[in-house]
């Protein structure tokens, strides 16, 4: 087989990234389930019909069923690029306001529009955070279809991998952390609700509502997980939620006036007072017996139930509350079930004893007001929902600003606003192009928070789909996105794409544990529940106590409790506990350890190389029995068992130097030339690196 | 003294590469300065050769370990005399209390920075956190003023971190991380041996020049020098630096990380590595402190008092500092859910080997631990003591590649007090 000559004519990817919605209307073969075959254009899916239009121009409906599943799955596919005629004027927008820029600052264009084989490896990492298959290459490269980069754009971000990709960002911004919290205290159903949220593609501003109105524990509302997250640390949390939520650092703020920005000590306390009555229960109580009576701890249950329940256990269940080793995990179990969020009219955020900023007096109590913009507006509703609101609000253009500017970095490698958590008052003179933020900030609320439709507009741009910038641009200068930069994998994207080398495409598919198991020890409705009944949870809880619950899956259909423990690390990154475990490759190559928002790092390090060089998954695919040798074994010659070595590897085609290097490795060694050539992709910088 | 340049020519293989690193790298000019206050002044004979920096992350309380007080604020912790009269430490710190004659407890800390991550940049540093540039780390920089010391081995190393950089400095300066000090540098045993191997790396070596050369980014270009380093590090005996299974009195540190660290890091300064780091966490309080001190301290208190004994008794201590740090104090008042939260006003930090006058308290707080009283230091005076201490020029100035001024811990001054 020669695919080289085929795919070099398409260069001319200007065109094609031009030329977005005439594709669907092409016709194409479309077989039945029996055999027959028609050509046709299609048009959209209507119910259970496809519609088409015949070459005489009649328009037709056809059930679904009667298709083979592939022309099913591919009319899905067709369907999305259809759907959305403002993504391509979008698009062309965003080009527009960017070239511009472009021109004002001396620069003819964009750079040079990405070659295809670049293009397929950049999509497939940046949409699905994996490289392509050496089969997934061929299928674009071979594809002779004018429209092919949008279809492929919009097949990747129907994949469940866009979902997993995505999911790692928001890990590293939402800072989600299975365990970091004392006496078995979990957050892994928050963590699942963050992958369901995102593979149904739920809107942005609907999760941000959830999770700042949340009440209860984990287990009964899991996205209570988010103000959770960060119980005893209120300040910090809010922090926090300033950093990602509006783009401002208002951390210093809390012990004095900004030093740089108009905010005053006051308005910190005052926005934080947002919070001032949410309640976020441990359990705990300071140094005096945590099985008391009267502790704060569960307000999710009715009065007093906490004792009621502590007392049954000790008259029914053998528990001894003054023996720790007898109670401690019984403990745990019970500060896990109370530890919620809820909302307590009493409490109030107090300034500061030693309050010396302006905008307030030591030991007043603040009351909730806005740092930015209009007003929120309290009437019948709580102080978190009111939050809620205002900051969704199209009014409050902010939030939008935020999301949109973050996604943008991911495309682009280089965010609009840099710090992307630090947008600070003067924002509109940071912004290197002040009219694409304000486009596509309105965009992101048009599209109504929809990430997926958002990144399409992004991938479809003219700016994306340039070859990356070639010299790195100082952090300190403004950057016009004559394409994107340079970047390393994430940390995710090289152990997915790891992942994929060793084990293939169903990683895509495959799941690991989903807090099913804690979720459920832990979703009890205390007002109907008998205490057998919670202390079957509490049976459940002991079956898998510790770190194996975070790794505990159940059934819920069935009435069998029995976890099932799921072991398996071939999974991918997202699908892994949450962060990786120290000392793992995800680690090793710069996971955020999800202690202080967006900390991934992307340096290198002689542990990185080593492991590329020397580790698990370069052993299966460049040692004894080399799974890259018995992969190419179908191609025949020299040349085309090179070009599937850099599809496989770097999803390119060799220059003629690369080519003729590799044959003569052929030559001389044979199976070993074809593993070493392996092992050099793997372990030339360009591995790592998307351009 | 060796250079990077030198080293050039014992590597074939990284010729190309720094020849290019060091046109773009050759910025280190070096100011000197002829009037300076004595401060100012590298030490003459300065002692610590080496340095073991213990970083606490996440703020350790200063009222329940170095700086205890009386009255409610010390919630259930009890003050312990050691074996100085004027030095008192929380009740958990009982090793240490009787190794009290070697440290200096520096009890006058305060920082502006009361957030994790701009707290420890500083404490790690020298410089605030700024979105700009990334400042260099303590390790890159001694290498960078005094000239690459090991062959083979990194002249830094941080342990308890599993990725590290060199801030603006060259690439090559990065301290080596090795995130589990039990589990020394992962995957050094080669797939393939001998001249299949070299094949290996030559080959590439030729398919990456490209890339590298396509695309003028820090990035791929500290990769070709990673991999340069891994390279000669595979071939040497010195790998064994790093493996600590064999050392006999691994249970007097403590099996924990804390321990375990402290470990490799007294093996680490034996063979050579000029400074070691060693991160470690959960030190921030915020539930239950008492609980939580009666698990950390102990710890703490085993694997810094057996480092300090065992540098003794190998005579290394005198040529050794080691210095223990964190960002913050916590409160001195204890929270509803038990914890103490950040207290950046007031903390502790303490010095030991390496030329400083043990038995030492500089500085003090007023009766509740809430505001420095005497002798105030900052990260930045910390850090210029520890260079001191090492014999550093705090006064040399080395540009980044964007021409930007720097030095040593940004113009600290050091508590020369502490020193014979």
């Amino acid at each position: 087989m020669k695919y080289c000559d085929r795919f070099t004519l398409v260069g001319a990817s200007l065109l094609a990234a031009f030329s977005l919605f005439a594709g669907s209307l092409e016709a194409r073969t479309w077989t039945s389930t029996d055999g027959k075959t028609m050509e046709a254009a299609f048009l959209g899916i209507e119910g259970n019909n496809f519609r088409f239009r015949m070459d005489d121009g009649r328009e037709v409906a056809v059930p679904r069923d009667r298709f083979i599943r592939a022309d099913q799955d591919a009319a899905e596919r067709l369907d999305g690029i259809g759907d959305d005629t403002g993504v391509k004027a979008s698009a062309q927008k965003i080009d527009a306001l960017l070239a511009q820029q472009l021109k004002k600052h001396g620069f003819t264009s964009f750079n040079e529009p990405l070659p295809d084989d670049l293009f397929v490896r950049r999509v497939y990492l940046d949409i699905i955070g994996r490289i392509p298959t050496r089969e997934e290459f061929l299928r674009f490269a071979e594809s002779a279809r004018g429209d092919k980069r949008e279809a492929l754009i919009d097949e990747l971000l129907q994949s469940p991998g866009f979902a997993s990709h995505l999911f790692n960002y928001f890990a590293d911004m939402y800072r989600l952390h299975a365990s970091d919290f004392n006496n078995g205290i979990r957050m892994d159903p928050y963590i699942q609700w963050w992958r369901d949220q995102l593979s149904e593609n739920r809107p942005y501003d609907e999760l941000v509502v959830d999770m700042i109105t949340a009440k209860g524990n984990v287990g009964q509302n899991p996205a209570s997980g988010f103000l959770l997250r960060d119980t005893g640390m209120e300040f910090d949390a809010f922090a926090n939620f300033g950093q990602i939520m509006l783009g401002i650092d208002i951390s210093c703020a809390q012990c004095h006036d900004h030093p740089f920005d108009e905010w005053t000590q006051g308005d910190f306390y005052e926005m934080a007072a947002f919070f001032g009555n949410t309640q976020r229960s441990t359990g705990y109580r300071a140094s005096s017996s945590m099985m008391g009576g009267g502790s704060i701890g569960m307000p999710n249950a009715p009065e007093g139930w906490k004792d009621d329940f502590m007392k049954w256990a000790e008259n029914n269940k053998g528990i001894v509350p003054r023996d720790p080793q007898n109670s401690r995990e019984f403990r745990y179990f019970v500060n896990a079930l109370g530890w919620n969020v809820d909302d307590n009219e009493k409490m109030e955020t107090i300034l500061p004893h030693d309050f010396r900023g302006s905008g307030g007096k030591p030991n007043e109590v603040a009351k909730p007001g806005t740092l930015i913009g209009a007003t929120a507006k309290t009437g019948g509703k709580t102080r978190r929902e009111a939050l809620a609101d205002w900051l969704t609000d199209p009014e409050n253009p902010r939030f939008a600003q935020v999301i949109a500017n973050r996604m943008w970095s991911r495309a682009f490698g280089r965010a609009l606003v840099e710090p992307v958590n630090d947008f600070s008052d003067d924002m509109a003179e940071k912004a290197s192009q002040p009219e694409v933020l304000d486009f596509v900030s309105r965009e992101m609320q048009r599209v109504d928070y929809d990430l997926k439709q958002f990144m399409r507009i992004l991938y479809n741009t003219r700016a994306y789909q340039s070859i990356a910038t070639a010299e790195e641009p100082d952090f300190a200068d403004s950057y016009y996105f004559q394409g994107p930069v340079l970047r390393r994998m994430r940390a995710e994207q090289a152990w997915d794409s790891m992942m994929l080398l060793a084990n293939g495409v169903e990683i895509d598919e495959k799941t690991g544990a989903d807090g099913s198991f804690y979720k459920k020890i832990l979703d009890v409705d205390f007002h109907s529940a008998s205490h057998e009944d919670v202390w079957e949870h509490y049976e459940m809880w002991q079956s898998a106590r510790g770190n194996r619950m975070g790794m505990a899956v159940i059934d819920d259909s069935s009435d069998d409790l029995t976890p099932v423990i799921v072991n398996d690390d071939q999974l991918r990154a997202s699908e892994l506990p949450q962060p990786a475990t120290g000392a793992s490759m995800l680690d090793t190559f710069g996971q955020s350890d999800r202690i202080i928002t967006d900390a991934h790092n992307y340096d290198g390090s002689v542990p990185q190389v080593l492991a590329l060089m020397n580790g698990t998954v370069t052993q299966q695919l460049t040692g004894v029995s080399s799974k890259v040798v018995s992969d190419l074994e179908e191609l025949d010659g020299p040349d085309d068992k090179v070009r599937g070595v850099f599809f496989t590897l770097l999803n390119r085609f060799p220059s003629e130097e690369e080519l003729s290097l590799g044959v003569g490795m052929i030559e001389d060694f044979g199976d070993d030339g074809i593993s070493d050539l392996a092992w050099a992709l793997m372990n030339s910088p360009e591995f790592l690196f998307i351009q | 003294m060796d250079h990077i340049a030198d080293l050039a020519d014992k590597d074939p293989l990284s010729r190309r590469y720094f020849m290019e690193l060091s046109a773009k790298f050759s910025l280190g000019l070096s100011l000197s300065v002829p009037f300076l206050p004595r401060y100012m002044q590298a030490q003459d004979g300065a002692k610590a050769k080496n340095l073991i920096y213990i970083y606490l992350s996440g703020g350790m309380t200063h009222l329940d370990t170095f700086d205890p007080k009386r009255g409610d604020v010390m919630g259930g912790t009890e003050i312990l005399d050691t074996k100085v009269d004027n030095m008192k430490f929380g009740m958990h710190l009982g090793e240490l209390a009787k190794q009290a004659d070697k440290l200096a407890v520096i009890n006058s800390m305060s920082s502006t920075n009361g957030a994790h991550d701009q707290g420890q940049y500083i404490m790690r540093t020298g410089y605030e956190k700024r979105a700009t540039i990334v400042h260099p780390t303590l390790g890159p920089w001694a290498e960078k003023l005094l000239g690459k010391r090991g062959e083979i081995l990194p002249d830094s190393v941080v342990i308890g971190q599993s990725t590290s950089n060199a801030g603006f400095l060259e690439p090559s300066l990065s301290p080596l991380p090795i995130a589990d000090p039990s589990g020394g540098v992962p995957n050094t045993t080669p797939i393939v041996e001998g001249d299949r191997f070299e094949r290996r790396m030559e080959m590439a070596q030729k398919l990456g020049s490209e890339f590298v050369k396509k695309f003028k980014y820090s990035g791929p270009d500290s990769y070709v020098e990673y991999y340069n380093q891994a390279n000669r590090l595979l071939k040497s005996d010195e790998l064994s630096a790093f493996d600590i299974s064999g050392e006999s009195n691994a249970a007097e540190y403590g099996t924990g990380r804390l321990g375990q660290g402290c470990l490799l890091a007294r093996r680490l300064v034996e063979n050579g590595v000029r400074v070691i780091e060693l991160v470690s966490g959960g030190w921030d309080m915020h539930v239950d402190v008492a609980g939580s001190t009666s698990t950390k301290l102990p710890e703490l208190d085993k694997a810094v008092a057996a480092l300090l004994n065992d540098l003794d008794q190998r005579g290394l201590l005198d040529s050794t500092l080691v210095a223990i740090g964190t960002e913050f104090g916590r409160t001195p008042d204890i929270n509803m859910n038990g914890g103490r939260d950040h207290y950046p006003a007031a903390y502790s930090c303490v010095l030991a080997g390496g030329g400083i006058v043990g038995g030492t308290v500089f500085g003090s707080t007023d009766g509740g631990g809430k505001k420095v009283k005497s002798d105030p230091v900052k990260p930045e005076d910390f850090l210029a003591t520890i260079g001191y201490a090492m014999g550093l020029n705090l006064e040399e100035t080395i540009y980044s590649p964007t021409q930007r001024p720097f030095t040593f811990a940004n113009k600290g001054k050091p508590v020369t007090k502490l020193f014979g």
